[in-house]
């Protein structure tokens, strides 16, 4: 028997059974769907991440921190200081390097108030390092501050992107900031002016400028919160291959007796991918598990088609048909349910994935679609589900493939069925 | 004439649940080429395990059946297959698939053989039109009368040009002047076209339109004469 030939009878008795081929096919739909949506939702989530990680962050820099690396379970008792800025300056390949002191606090504007995050960095230096997005949008950022210099990002001028203004440039704004060390418990206030509002930096970075904090010279920054230490310190190198980055974060761990951690964009870049990696894998696996589902449902089916369907075996034996050939007919079913529920899951997943990013992208408080399916989540992430042929080629072969390994059984079956049993079967 | 079928002391044990029911006690026979054998007896007799074996659908217990000089019960499951395209099988219930119409019930036999579908086509059409249904090829086995669906079936048994008709109880189903319509065609294929048929019976009015008739009984054949007619 041809092959085109088996496929059009395994065709004709789908056909006979349309509703229950449908319901069928919709468990393969449900399964490759889910797991088309959320894997392109988290590519798209994970390319959105790496895109704006790599805007603020400057692939030649390093950052310093004490302890297990981004102030993560910085508890040896170690601590950064900001003039431990002048040891890494002396090493090799360094070109510049800044101390950050941060702090979380609240920012007072005309009888308003937003928690905001206040930096303290050199100007100059931090204006050098971040050069793409230190930049002023209104107002201009001094290199040589006066003591009350405050330069705000955008989201803390524009928190609701409208136009309504919290703070602009030449406000008298007060920045209060708690002592949570000190007993009792003490507020600080530091009076400054606005000198300038930042360009929208976009998502989030690791040292590098963001839009919802305050920026103070370094050294007000260390009067005020009463502190010589800082929580990271950014290092500028001359060139950011790999062998300069690795070379230096050693000499610096070296210099510090391994008491911090230099952390490289390309490493955070790695750890999120693979981060990411393992959330997909997750992910996929919740989903495979509904394609298990539904090939059971498959098999299901074919084994209430086989029995249905016994006298025509018979027929088809008596006829001539080998067993091999019984056994592929039954195999296109399962072949032809499981690729047309892939192709739809495919679409149906890829919708799926734009109308979430779409639901999130209101529900998230932003409010700016920007283009098409983009969204912004209310960190300002933009993403953009991402269905890469990988995804698509491998949900199509896996659906097709569950549906035949579940449609195996019920098809050997069938090839076995002695003729003249299937023939007298009612 | 070259003999098609022989079967040589054939004995058939079936096990009903754990009794065992002997079907076929030392059958010999021998159906030379061209000729138009009836198998006549009562339900029970063992005839149809007979035309099971003929057939290739089952083999025996005991003993030989050679189907053009090829001994069935030597051969594996593929050789049994291509051994059945050279049998036409008439079944009492015709036995069509319901989803296809005439034709293509007519072409089925064709497609599994590995024919293509204009060859196919062209065959279908001048078997249904050698039982006079050329008119009906379109329409399924549900729009057709008894008589018709063993027209259709018998057009699909010859659909490969097979060594002999293989026939069982086919005018068991359908009324009696469709019988006789039917029996004139097989008759007809015999005599004109040199078709060879087997015909299992348990009526004897079918069975006088045969060129020979074996009686049997209890697994054997009991008497056996030859259609003077």
């Amino acid at each position: 028997m041809r092959i085109g030939d088996i496929f059009s009878y395994a065709f004709s008795a789908i056909k006979l059974r349309k509703l229950r081929a449908g319901l069928t096919t919709l468990g393969v739909v449900i399964g490759i769907a889910a797991i088309v949506a959320l894997l392109s939702i988290t590519q798209g989530l994970q390319a959105a991440i790496a895109f704006q990680l790599q805007k603020g962050f400057a692939t030649d820099t390093l950052i310093v921190s004490a302890g297990g690396g981004l102030g993560v379970g910085a508890d040896s008792g170690f601590s950064l200081l900001v003039n431990d800025t002048q040891t890494i300056n002396d090493i090799e390949n360094v070109t510049a390097s800044l101390a950050i002191i941060q702090r979380v606090g609240y920012l007072k504007c005309g009888g308003q108030t937003r928690r905001v995050t206040i930096v303290g960095v050199d100007f100059a230096a931090y204006k050098e390092i971040y050069s793409s997005t230190f930049l002023a949008e209104k107002g201009e950022i001094p290199s040589n501050p006066e003591n009350d210099t405050v330069v705000v990002g955008k989201r803390v001028s524009d928190p609701w992107n409208n136009g309504t203004l919290f703070c602009n440039v030449g406000d008298a704004v007060e920045i209060v900031w708690t002592n949570t060390t000190a007993r009792p418990l003490t507020n600080k206030t530091y009076e400054g002016s606005v000198a300038a509002v930042l360009q929208e930096v976009g998502g989030f970075s690791i040292g590098g400028p963001s839009d919802a904090s305050i920026y103070i010279p370094t050294m007000q920054a260390q009067s005020f919160f009463g502190t010589e230490k800082c929580e990271m310190i950014i290092v500028k190198l001359k060139s950011d291959d790999k062998a300069t980055i690795d070379s230096t974060a050693k000499t610096i761990r070296e210099a510090f007796s391994n008491q911090v951690a230099v952390t490289s964009s390309t490493a955070v870049l790695n750890i999120i991918s693979s981060v990411f990696s393992t959330i997909e894998l997750f992910l996929a696996g919740i989903a495979a598990i509904s394609l298990l589902v539904a090939g059971i449902g498959i098999m299901n089916i074919m084994i209430v088609s086989l029995m249905e369907r016994t006298r025509e075996i018979g027929i088809l034996k008596a006829l001539g048909m080998k067993n091999q050939q019984v056994l592929l007919i039954f195999l296109s079913e399962a072949a032809i349910i499981g690729l047309l529920g892939a192709a739809i899951g495919v679409g149906t997943g890829w919708g799926l994935a734009q109308a979430v990013v779409r639901i999130f992208s209101i529900g998230g408080g932003a409010g700016n679609i920007r283009q098409g399916s983009q969204a912004a989540l209310a960190n300002g992430i933009t993403i953009t589900p991402v269905l890469t042929p990988t995804v698509l080629l491998g949900a199509v072969a896996f659906g097709l493939a569950v549906s035949v390994i579940f449609g195996l059984y019920p098809a050997w079956r069938a090839s076995k069925l002695k003729p003249v049993d299937a023939l007298r079967y009612e | 004439m070259a003999t098609i079928v022989e079967a040589v002391n054939l004995r058939k044990i079936y096990m009903l649940g754990k009794v065992p029911v002997e079907a076929l006690r030392g059958v010999n026979l021998k159906v030379e080429e061209g000729e138009f054998l009836a198998v006549l007896g009562p339900s029970g007799s063992g005839k149809s395990t007979l035309l099971n074996l003929i057939g290739a659908l089952d083999k025996p217990t005991e003993g030989k059946i050679l189907i053009e000089g090829v001994d069935v019960s030597m051969l594996n499951d593929n050789q049994l297959a291509d051994l059945r395209r050279k049998v036409g099988f008439v079944f009492q219930f015709f036995n069509l698939i319901p989803r296809f119409t005439a034709k293509e019930n007519v072409e089925l036999p064709m497609a599994i053989a590995g024919l293509g579908s204009e060859e196919r086509r062209k065959r279908a059409e001048e078997l249904l039109e050698l039982v006079g249904l050329k008119h009906r090829m379109n329409h399924k086995p549900t729009e057709l009368s008894g008589g018709e669906q063993q027209r259709v079936a018998i057009a699909r048994a010859l659909a490969n040009n097979p060594s002999f008709l293989l026939m069982d109880e086919p005018t068991g189903n359908v009324d009696s002047k469709n019988a006789f319509e039917i029996m004139r065609l097989v008759k007809q294929l015999n005599e004109e076209k040199s078709v060879t048929v087997i015909m299992v019976t348990h009526d004897q009015r079918l069975a006088a339109e045969a060129k020979r008739i074996v009686q049997m009984l209890d697994g054997v054949i009991v008497d056996e004469k030859v259609n003077r007619k």
